[in-house]
């Protein structure tokens, strides 16, 4: 993974105490809170219902056992012993002190993370897939890409007061596991005829309350022309993207309003003026960058396949979990595990500061010390042997942190909601709750199959709701908490929004509600292999709408 | 009060004044026109030294025929958050290639100056009091180590192509 250099160093500890001399012009007055605010969103922190909340970065979600462990660390000192992992691949404190947080950043920057540009109206964290570097299916490692653009966006002077915030994804294989199409760009790795690296460009999409699928501008950008492009799309938006009103300011309105065609014209106008300039990458800087990311060497362990089969005939809580959790590696020895932050009934995303050194041990002795977070609020060890599966899971176990549920009904994405933040309408962690314990039964779960259920507790879908094959959304109506139900949302390389399918449901029948689709769907479906979204995808709303309001009445 | 700052210092006796329908250059001061009324004007004359405000929706690129008529062109930050001058002026140093004073105008603050002078801004009207107080005391709260190249022209960090040192 990448290491920071001198130079690195020196930004991050420059940065730190600039932030530090900020804080102590608000906390004296000399500087008004509407001064500070963007000040401190650019560092990661945040005012929220109760109190301050800082958002630390992980770059394409990517840490080492050091950084987890510093995270843990973090959760007790600074916080009340617990950290919130992030759809954006981020981590979240929900209890810091406003005078702490230039602390909490020494701290980060010791080893080697910020929480720069985690908010505020500029290039958000660089997110990727979180399997990089070890999925089969990749054509290549999207984080050298994702790094150069996280140094490039780093403190960028043109791009800090941007209309609005600026999300930037890449994925690298042919499964999209990074939802670049609801991103403001999203760059899909790929080769041309001649083998060359470079982007399928796309541009505006989002959720947040108009949700909108990316547009793609470019079929192929060569890679040596990455911040050049990127730099001709942000200048566009900069100049052109709407300040009169917030909620139209993301480059996706930009994009709706102007036409792709259009908008895809004034990028390359202005990417011809940037092309050959001193923003092309050298083959030899990203050669170097790329040697950071180097998969680890994995030696051939095929006596993993006798025992794992051993060990799955002899304990079934083991071999559910491998059948969940574990994904096939491109070394045919090893697994990629899924480490499920979705126990029944919990927080979705919570850690406690025991569960991340626990992590952080196992990462250090069986998986070459690297850590994923997914953006669906999971951890990820990418390269595990099979030989050592058995050992990683006890010791997951030991931790609460072996739910056998990755990819199933209860590995909920939830927002944050009105049990922290300030946006909220509407709670989203009971809900979560409440479903993950009325399909916590591993059998239902397993008959059920694939599933994904997003819940955001407002319109801004942090939960990411519109692309969950069952998206809830938290809505106040007349000083009541209601939750709309949209179907056929799916974040991945068949993007798609999810379409509300009728009134809302107060949060004691959500959960019935929820039951009442999952029931239909087992019921139409054609056979077990036929998921739900494929079966959604086939049928259409019709028979979900009549199980839930009945077939006489009219969906309002 | 309204005053002029460059890196060198504040300024002294600067005659450039933002012209409005009510507020006109005196015998001493030199009109800073809009962007229409420059265009009108050049066309009407061959006057140089002329001094012209870039509004946050103007293009920018509309002085390109003329820049040598042109001894001050003035980026406006309307409020603090609306990051368009930045790149009006990146544009005009880096693609227009203009050499006279770009000066930022309106919610210039403390925090923002670093960021202006790295996109090609080299003289600022400053009337906040936090940012007249640190500026003259000589404390400007940049980084020095920067991840991009930009108008500014900064010294090669002599590591990856991106980056650079001022």
């Amino acid at each position: 993974m990448y290491r920071y250099d001198e130079f690195d160093h020196a930004f991050v500890s420059s940065r730190v105490e600039q932030f530090r001399d900020q804080v102590e012009r608000r906390l004296n007055g000399e500087l008004a809170e509407d001064a500070f605010k963007p000040l401190r969103l650019m560092n990661g922190v945040y005012l929220q219902l109760h109190a301050y909340m800082l958002r630390v970065a992980i770059p394409y979600g990517t840490l080492s056992s050091r950084q987890m462990r510093m995270l843990a660390h973090i959760a007790r000192k600074y916080d009340r012993g617990y950290g919130h992992f992030t759809t954006r691949q981020n981590i979240q404190y929900n209890w810091p002190r406003l005078s702490d947080t230039p602390d909490i950043l020494h701290e980060l920057a010791s080893v080697e993370m910020h929480a720069l540009q985690t908010s505020g109206n500029c290039i958000r964290n660089v997110t990727a897939d979180h399997f990089a570097g070890a999925a089969a299916d990749e054509v290549a490692d999207p984080r050298p890409y994702a790094e150069i653009l996280r140094q490039w966006s780093s403190v960028h002077p043109e791009f800090s007061f941007l209309p609005r915030k600026f999300k930037i994804a890449v994925a690298g294989a042919e499964r999209d596991r990074a939802a670049i199409q609801v991103h403001d760009i999203g760059l899909h790795l790929k080769k041309d005829e001649n083998g060359r690296i470079g982007f399928a460009v796309y541009v505006g999409g989002g959720q947040g309350r108009t949700p909108m699928i990316a547009k793609k501008i470019r079929d192929f950008l060569p890679e040596e022309d990455l911040l050049s492009y990127t730099t001709a799309i942000m200048r566009v938006y900069n100049l052109h993207g709407r300040r009169d009103n917030k909620y139209k300011a993301r480059i996706k309105i930009l994009v709706h309003e102007t036409g792709a065609e259009e908008l895809s014209r004034q990028v390359e106008v202005e990417f011809a003026a940037l092309k050959d300039t001193e923003l092309k990458l050298p083959e030899g800087d990203i050669q170097a960058i790329s040697t950071y990311f180097a998969p680890p060497a994995l030696e051939n362990r095929a006596e993993g396949w006798e025992s794992l089969a051993r060990w799955k005939k002899t304990d079934e809580d083991f071999a559910r979990w491998v059948q969940q959790n574990v994904q096939p590696h491109k070394h045919p020895d090893y697994g990629m595990v899924t480490i499920s932050l979705k126990p029944i009934g919990g927080i979705p995303g919570d850690a406690t500061d025991a569960q991340m050194e626990a992590v952080a041990d196992i990462a250090e002795e069986y998986a070459f010390d690297e850590i994923r977070v997914s953006h669906e609020q999971n951890l990820i060890l990418p390269h595990v042997a099979l030989a050592d599966l058995e050992p990683i899971y006890r010791g997951l176990v030991a931790a609460g942190l072996a739910t056998a549920n990755a990819g199933l009904i209860t590995d909920i994405i939830a927002c944050p909601g009105l049990d922290y933040c300030a946006l909220a309408n509407a709670r989203s962690i009971p809900v979560a709750q409440e479903i993950s314990t009325r399909f916590g039964s591993a059998e239902r779960q397993a008959e059920i199959g694939e599933l994904k259920i997003k819940i955001s507790g407002c319109i801004n879908a942090c939960g990411h709701h519109h692309v969950g094959h069952i998206g809830l959304l938290g809505v106040e109506k007349k000083g009541a908490e209601l939750y709309q139900i949209t179907l056929g949302g799916s974040g991945d390389e068949n993007t798609s929004i999810g379409e509300i399918i009728g009134r809302g449901f107060e949060p004691e029948k959500v959960t019935d509600a929820v039951e009442t689709i999952v029931d239909t769907y087992l019921g139409l479906r054609r056979d077990r292999e036929e998921t739900f979204l494929e079966a959604y995808r086939r049928v259409g709303p019709q028979p979900f709408k009549d199980a839930l309001y009945g077939s006489a009445q009219e969906a309002a | 009060m309204t005053k002029i700052w460059k890196e060198t210092g504040f300024v002294g006796d600067d005659p450039w004044i933002i012209e409005t329908e009510e507020t006109k250059a005196g015998s001493n001061e030199k009109a800073i026109l809009g962007l229409d009324a420059f265009l009108a004007k050049v066309g009407e004359g061959d006057e140089t030294g002329l001094g012209v405000v870039i509004a946050p929706a103007d293009d920018v690129t509309k002085l390109a025929p003329h820049l040598d008529r042109l001894a001050l062109v003035a980026v406006a930050f309307p409020a603090f958050n609306d990051g368009r001058a930045f790149s009006h002026a990146s544009l005009l140093r880096a693609r227009l290639g203009f050499g006279g004073e770009v000066r930022a105008v309106g919610d210039v603050l403390i925090d923002q100056i670093p960021l202006m002078l790295r996109c090609g801004v080299d003289s600022f009207a400053v009337s906040n009091a936090t940012a007249l107080k640190r500026l003259s005391e000589g404390r400007l709260p940049g980084i020095a180590v920067h991840y991009q190249p930009t108008a500014k022209a900064a010294t090669d960090a002599k590591s990856y192509s991106w980056r650079r040192v001022s």
